[in-house]
């Protein structure tokens, strides 16, 4: 059995100017890079079709970039791969049919030189009672519950998870992001695929936006919501004064140029009013969002438990 | 290799379908027509259906191995979860070689047992132990067969085209009805078959003949040229 210094070769993930093609007008990944630095918990948040489980793919060595670098702990993904030192829970890992619960989990942990039981590995998972069971008899959320049980075995230093709740009900979703927790507090750094604000906010330290294959906002849970919450407003008024305009509650930033203004505000409910009680001539008002509107209202207008809009998710 | 091994293996001795199609089938074929009376190259017909059927059993295996089940597993996304772990492709590959090899003896067995106790037969614990060899090395290309097979269709087409390929192999290939007694067409086909080798390899050592280099070289040269289209697919896939 080999023991690896986690973190001890940089970061634990690094995308290099990642382009991926699939097809000449279609980019799943756009010039990506990013660093991921070990025990961090890191969510890759955006709509389906966005990138995210390309990006992961790359990272898992299941796909090769068009373009660009991806080093995993230090190395090429397939080396991290072979050596056992990460672990992947992918949006379509089907079981396979005829073996019981217990008999995988002790297949991986074999595969891993895992020196856990398999009950252990079970019961980190939350699926002691089902070793017995037949991988065609389980429900949605115990198959989810049984890769993730997989994905532990040799207790990776990453640890990669493509949206892992979407089959889990409310209950069920709660236990998991306790285990990942429990799992990311003994160092492992994980990174995970969501398209739920909420999912990304209560549980990563940090959040990657992604869009159309870019990057389009990194940041802390924090940063990422107020983000979201910024509005544009856009008008013009006869020779504007950017003092006044940056006193009034929730702006941030103030654009002039001749008669035209830009207000970048946080609240756009009290700024709007407040505007208005200036006086002044506003013409031509126009509200927008705040630059991510694309990538981010979409995903915080939804509540997160929208059944439907999971079922539709596919490989993206 | 080994813990994937035996879990192949026991996931496998679970799959009714697999049971009948391997071991189930040929012993129905073998009780329904043994005591038939006759010599043909040089063998009663009891001794010459068992051997048949022994070949049937371990071209079954070795394709039942890979085949239908890496085409569904290919789709379900166990085949991804699998290369995200630390398994190698080859040593995935050499397991699945084992297994179908390891899953011939049961019908193996079961074929002599009953040739010997049911069909009377009289063969040499030699000719046994050759006809052996040549089932274990004589199946590699059908386990790189269904390789290509589980390659190639998806999980609902490649359960039928793994039958069709196999009656197909066995017919013309003279395993279920005598190669001599077929139209001259479809003798030319199985002469260039697998299975029409395998068998001549098998009977021959049944009846204490020479084997011949050109029934082996047939064989070899199926299992490269399956092998090289194995391996394209499997590259086609992996770097997508």
């Amino acid at each position: 059995m080999t023991f690896h210094k986690p973190g001890a070769a940089g970061p634990a993930v690094a995308f290099r100017d990642v382009v991926k093609v699939y097809h000449p007008d279609i980019r799943a990944l756009d010039h990506v890079s990013f660093d991921i630095h070990a025990g961090e918990t890191v969510a890759l948040l955006g709509p389906n079709g966005a990138g995210k489980s390309t990006a992961i793919d790359t990272m898992l060595g299941l796909r090769a970039p068009t373009g660009g670098e991806v080093r995993i702990l230090g190395g090429a993904p397939a080396a991290a791969v072979a050596a056992g030192r990460i672990g992947g829970m992918l949006q379509t890992g089907g079981l396979p049919e005829g073996a019981k619960v217990g008999e995988l989990v002790d297949l991986f942990r074999r595969l891993y030189h895992d020196d856990r039981s398999t009950g252990e590995l079970l019961a980190l998972a939350g699926i002691a009672d089902l070793a017995d069971r037949r991988v065609e008899q389980l429900s949605g959320g115990q198959t989810q519950r049984a890769r993730f049980a997989l994905a532990l075995a040799g207790h990776p230093e990453l640890l990669f998870l493509d949206e892992p709740t979407a089959a889990l009900d409310v209950g069920a979703r709660r236990k998991f992001w306790r285990s990942v927790a429990t799992i990311s507090a003994h160092g492992t750094t994980v990174l995970f695929a969501t398209h739920y604000l909420e999912e990304a906010d209560a549980n990563a330290s940090r959040i990657l936006v992604v869009n159309h294959g870019r990057i389009v906002a990194d940041g802390t849970p924090a940063q990422i919501k107020s983000y979201t919450a910024t509005r544009t407003l856009q008008f013009t008024t006869p020779s504007p004064d950017p003092a006044e305009l940056l006193r009034l509650p929730g702006v941030n930033d103030v654009l002039v140029d001749g008669d035209a203004v830009t207000v970048r505000t946080g609240d756009a409910d009290e700024t709007l009013p407040a505007l208005y009680a200036l006086g002044r001539r506003l013409r031509a008002m126009e509200v927008g969002g705040g630059g991510l509107e694309e990538s981010l209202i979409a995903l915080t207008s939804g509540d997160g438990a929208g059944a439907d809009q999971r079922t539709t998710e596919r490989v993206g | 290799m080994t813990a994937f091994l035996r879990f192949e293996i026991i996931r496998s001795l679970r799959n009714v379908r697999f049971l009948i199609f391997i071991i189930g089938f040929p012993v129905l074929l073998y009780l329904i027509y043994a005591k038939q009376h006759g010599i043909s190259q040089g063998l009663t017909v009891a001794a010459l259906l068992m051997v048949s059927m022994a070949v049937w059993s371990g071209m079954g295996s070795a394709m039942f191995a890979t085949g239908p089940q890496l085409a569904r597993e290919r789709q379900s996304g166990w085949m991804r979860q699998l290369r995200v772990s630390p398994i190698s492709a080859p040593g995935w590959f050499g397991a699945k070689l084992i297994q179908g090899i390891l899953l011939i003896i049961p019908g193996f067995a079961l074929l002599i047992a009953l040739g010997f106790g049911y069909g009377h037969v009289h063969l040499s614990a030699g000719r046994v132990g050759t006809i052996a060899v040549i089932l274990v090395l004589g199946t590699i290309p059908f386990c790189v067969l269904g390789l290509v097979i589980g390659l190639v269709f998806d999980g609902q087409t490649a359960q039928v085209a793994q039958m069709l390929i196999m009656f197909l192999l066995a017919f013309l290939g003279g395993i279920f009805i005598q190669w001599s007694s077929l139209p001259r067409a479809m003798q030319y086909i199985g002469d260039a078959l697998p299975s029409y080798h395998l068998g001549q390899l098998a009977w021959n050592a049944a009846a204490g003949r020479a084997l011949r280099i050109g029934d082996m070289a047939v064989l070899a040269a199926w299992a490269a040229g399956l092998g090289l289209i194995a391996v394209w697919r499997w590259r086609q896939e992996s770097v997508a």
